[in-house]
């Protein structure tokens, strides 16, 4: 009983990890060496089927009929690099000093722990990013201002939405119909040299980089129901971009 | 030439907060701001100085992200982080967004307003060009990314 009720917190764990990943924008195959070698710290043999909503797993052993197979369901992508990188080496040093089931736990409460950037220096640093995507799109200073405070305000709509559960693709929609109006406002009073620019890059923020990026190495690696899944919803955060855009140039009489 | 020199250096400076305006979005590791800045900066004054020189956008692109994806195997070595964690920022600057921009309004224009048979055969011509470019770049950062970290990963995985 006591040894049963061991392997299924193991299982647990393990898939509470492989869930961490895939929330925190991981490729499945990171996810498969991560699970591998904390299997293998722990002395189990894991085989595991992941997709985009939920995780299957069971833990064996090779020589014994003793197997537990559990399954997760996995919450809403929410991007932390921060979580893939320590998860990344507390696997490695699992691997090294064999760790057991109460160190490799303890290590992922504390990542989990990890604070993020504070709310105020993401905006402000996307909202530079945007103004720097002007500069590189050849929109002289001017314009960058009208980028910046376009992507500032889009992303802190955008930030309310997500603290309000709205759709994501609703939020999304939101954050580009907003931001590249206020864009738009900007090529009406003719601010800078290139007012067009600015328009382009107000939507920027809210491209779905890290999901396409995902889905090519996914399917270079075989992975190619989590590829299209990945893709598909990366294509349809685009879709939404575009139309937050261009409904406000109809609005704005733009064309 | 020390202006274009100068230009270049603003872009690439540019190129390189945008990288990390957009790591500090995805929650990077503190410890991995400066190559963040450092492989977006570099990615980007590859791409703009072979744009200088007439290089298409769409190969400079693929050379300045293949860059990145090159630099970020042993970097990952350096500084004990997984390749994807700095990796990924320094490609968001390279997105065609402006060639997005064009697209869309071409076929808006297409779509709603012009009846004008002539100026309608232009806006076709002005969609397909833009269209493709942008369906090139984003391949091409696709490709360039993802190849270095699947062909240099088998020969360089970390040895327990």
């Amino acid at each position: 009983m006591d040894a049963s009720k061991e392997l299924i917190n193991e299982t647990n764990l393990l898939l509470d990890i492989a869930s961490l990943l895939m929330v925190s924008g991981a490729n499945t195959n990171r996810v498969n060496l991560s699970i591998k070698r904390f299997a293998d710290s722990i002395g189990y043999n894991a085989s595991f089927f992941i997709s985009q909503k939920s995780l299957i797993m069971t833990l064996y052993k090779e020589d014994s009929a003793v197997s537990c197979t559990r399954v997760k369901n996995i919450p809403g992508l929410a991007l932390n690099f921060t979580i893939i990188s320590a998860i990344s080496k507390a696997s490695w040093k699992a691997l090294a000093n064999n760790w057991d089931y109460n160190q490799i736990s303890e290590e992922i409460t504390r990542i989990k722990q990890v604070k993020r950037y504070p709310q105020i220096l993401v905006t402000i640093a996307v909202s530079l990013a945007g103004a720097g995507f002007c500069n590189i799109f050849k929109g002289d200073y001017l314009n960058m201002l009208v980028a910046f405070v376009s992507t500032f305000i889009g992303l802190l709509v955008v930030q309310w939405s997500h603290r309000r559960n709205y759709n994501v693709y609703l939020r999304i929609f939101i954050g580009s119909l907003i931001a590249s109006s206020l864009a738009a406002i900007g090529v009406k009073l003719n601010i800078g040299e290139k007012p067009a620019t600015a328009l382009a890059t107000s939507v920027l923020y809210l491209v779905p980089g890290v999901p396409l990026i995902n889905s090519f190495t996914d399917f270079l690696d075989n992975n190619i129901i989590n590829g299209l899944v990945r893709f598909t919803t990366g294509s349809m955060m685009v879709l939404a971009i575009a139309l937050g855009l261009f409904i406000s140039m109809l609005i704005f009489n733009l064309i | 030439m020390t202006d274009i020199l100068l230009k270049l250096l603003e872009v690439s400076i540019w190129s390189g907060i945008a990288a990390l305006g957009f790591g500090i979005l995805f929650n990077i590791p503190k410890t991995t701001i400066i190559t963040v800045f450092a492989l977006g900066f570099l990615a980007g004054i590859i791409k703009f100085t072979l744009i200088h020189f007439g290089v298409s956008i769409i190969l400079a692109t693929f050379l300045g992200v293949l860059l990145v994806g090159c630099l970020g195997i042993p970097i990952a070595h350096r500084i004990h982080h997984p390749p994807v964690v700095f990796c990924i920022p320094p490609c968001i600057p390279m997105i065609p967004g402006y060639f997005a921009y064009e697209t869309i309004l071409a076929i808006m224009n297409f779509l709603i307003l012009e009846e004008d048979a002539s100026k309608k055969a232009a806006l076709i011509i002005d969609m397909v060009s833009n269209g493709f470019t942008m369906v090139f770049i984003l391949i091409s950062i696709a490709i360039g990314i993802s190849l270095p970290l699947i062909l240099l990963r088998k020969s360089t995985v970390k040895k327990v």
